[in-house]
This record gives structure tokens, C-alpha cells and sequence, in this order.
């Protein structure tokens, strides 16, 4: 099963202050917290950190059909970057969900996410301007934000 | 605190990060924040920090998992404050 989720860099610095006293905190957990403190553009790891959780999330929700607000339950793991690419693995509970993350430049963070590590190489990714309509192309994740809408299909 | 002064002072809470705020006219118990708000699910950190400075308490992990609708909060915010 796949989950994505994509954030739109500049509508995520209009919306939120991440440098807001307790927000990391409630979000990341320490070693997450270490990962921003320590990057050199630490924004674009806060955003990186939580796409990967949201993605991971969306499949969780669906596997449970629970609906939960724990970000600190899904813990980032292994979070290997290059250049515009990242890899990693979000550990909630006893479930593993891999992930690959695209950074387009200021624009945005895309991750997939996937209970099985193929399934990241053979799902395709679509990135667009926000539009309606893309329901009957029955894309099997799906995730809004600002200017952007991907579409995930495997 | 009565849940009807609970929600007069939530509103305007929510309503900083609501983009339709036609939607806040129907503010009610089951109204969900991300699915009848939209409000994206980073926002919902500002709104538990928010309320924790608004009403003196502090939520938990355990108690913020829950808080996904008004109603979660109004229960949320009640009990702490009792505690």
C-alpha cells in the first residue's frame, strides 16, 4: 500500500512558524529535533521530516481505519539525503513504512511512502498545479497543498 | 467552563487558521477539523499550542491524538481543567 504527501514550501512558510516555542516539540522527536537543529537549512528538514510522517500515516489510517493525531508516534528512521533525494523509514508501533523523498528546489517536498520497499520504484508520481477532476484517473493516493496536487498510482 | 463558552472562546482560535471561514458558521461538536475545515494537520499544533496558552492547560500527547474534532477539544479542555 502507498501513501503520499506533498507540501508546498512557500505556502507551509506563510502558514506556519515552526520556530513557535513548544511546535517542534509536539511534532518531532528528539533525535528528529537534532536532524533540524543540525542542518544548515533546518525549514526544509522540518518540512521533509513531516512529509514523510503524513505520508506514512495516510497508510497507516487506512490499514487501521484509525484516525489519530500522534506525530510522535511516527518516528523518522535511517533519513539518508542527496541532493534532491531522500530516503528513509517511519516506524509507527510495530509497522515499518519506507520512504522516497523528492526536494524541488524552494517549490516543494514530495515523499512516498509504501509498507513494501518495491512498490516505491514501480508507483508512478504525478505533480501538478492544483486542479479538480483528477478523481477518474483513480490515483491511489492523493494529497493537496497550496499550489500543488500530486497524484500517487501503482 | 460550559461548552458553550468554551466554543465562543474556540472560535476565534480557529477560525486564525481556517481559509473558508463560511465553514465556521456551522461550528458545532462533530465538526472535524481537518475534514470539515480543512485545516491542514500542521495547523493543528498551533491550535493545541493555542489553547493550552488560551485556557492555562497543557495537553499531552495522549489527549492531543484525540483532538480532532471540536467536540474532542471541548472534553479535552474541560477535563484538564478540572484536573
Amino acid at each position: 500500500m502507498i501513501g503520499n504527501d506533498i507540501v508546498d514550501l512557500v505556502q507551509a512558510d506563510k502558514d506556519s512558524n515552526w520556530q513557535r516555542k513548544g511546535f517542534l516539540d509536539k511534532l518531532f522527536t528528539a533525535e528528529e529535533q537534532f536532524l533540524i537543529s543540525s542542518d544548515i537549512q533546518a525549514p526544509l528538514m522540518v518540512w521533509l521530516l513531516w512529509s514523510m510522517k503524513e505520508a506514512a500515516y495516510k497508510i497507516n489510517s487506512r490499514q487501521t481505519k484509525l484516525r489519530l493525531f500522534a506525530p510522535i508516534k511516527l518516528i523518522c528512521n535511517n533519513l539518508i539525503v542527496l541532493n534532491d533525494k531522500a530516503t528513509g523509514q517511519v516506524f509507527y508501533e510495530d509497522q515499518v513504512y519506507f520512504t522516497a523523498t523528492e526536494i524541488h528546489g524552494q517549490d516543494y517536498v514530495h515523499t512516498l511512502a509504501s509498507d513494501q520497499k518495491p512498490e516505491l520504484e514501480a508507483a508512478r508520481i504525478s505533480i501538478m498545479n492544483f486542479q479538480t477532476g483528477y478523481r477518474t484517473t483513480n490515483p491511489e493516493s492523493v494529497s493537496h497543498h497550496g499550489r500543488y496536487l500530486a497524484l500517487a498510482y501503482l | 467552563m460550559e461548552k458553550e463558552e468554551i466554543i465562543s472562546r474556540l472560535k476565534p482560535i480557529i477560525s486564525t487558521y481556517v481559509e473558508d471561514k463560511n465553514t465556521l458558521e456551522q461550528l458545532n461538536e462533530a465538526t472535524d477539523f481537518i475534514k470539515d475545515l480543512k485545516i491542514n494537520s500542521a495547523n493543528l499544533v498551533d491550535i493545541v499550542l493555542d489553547v493550552e496558552e488560551a485556557f492555562g492547560i497543557e495537553i499531552d500527547n495522549l489527549s492531543m491524538e484525540r483532538m480532532l474534532t471540536v467536540g474532542a477539544a471541548i472534553e479535552i479542555i474541560q477535563t484538564k481543567m478540572e484536573g
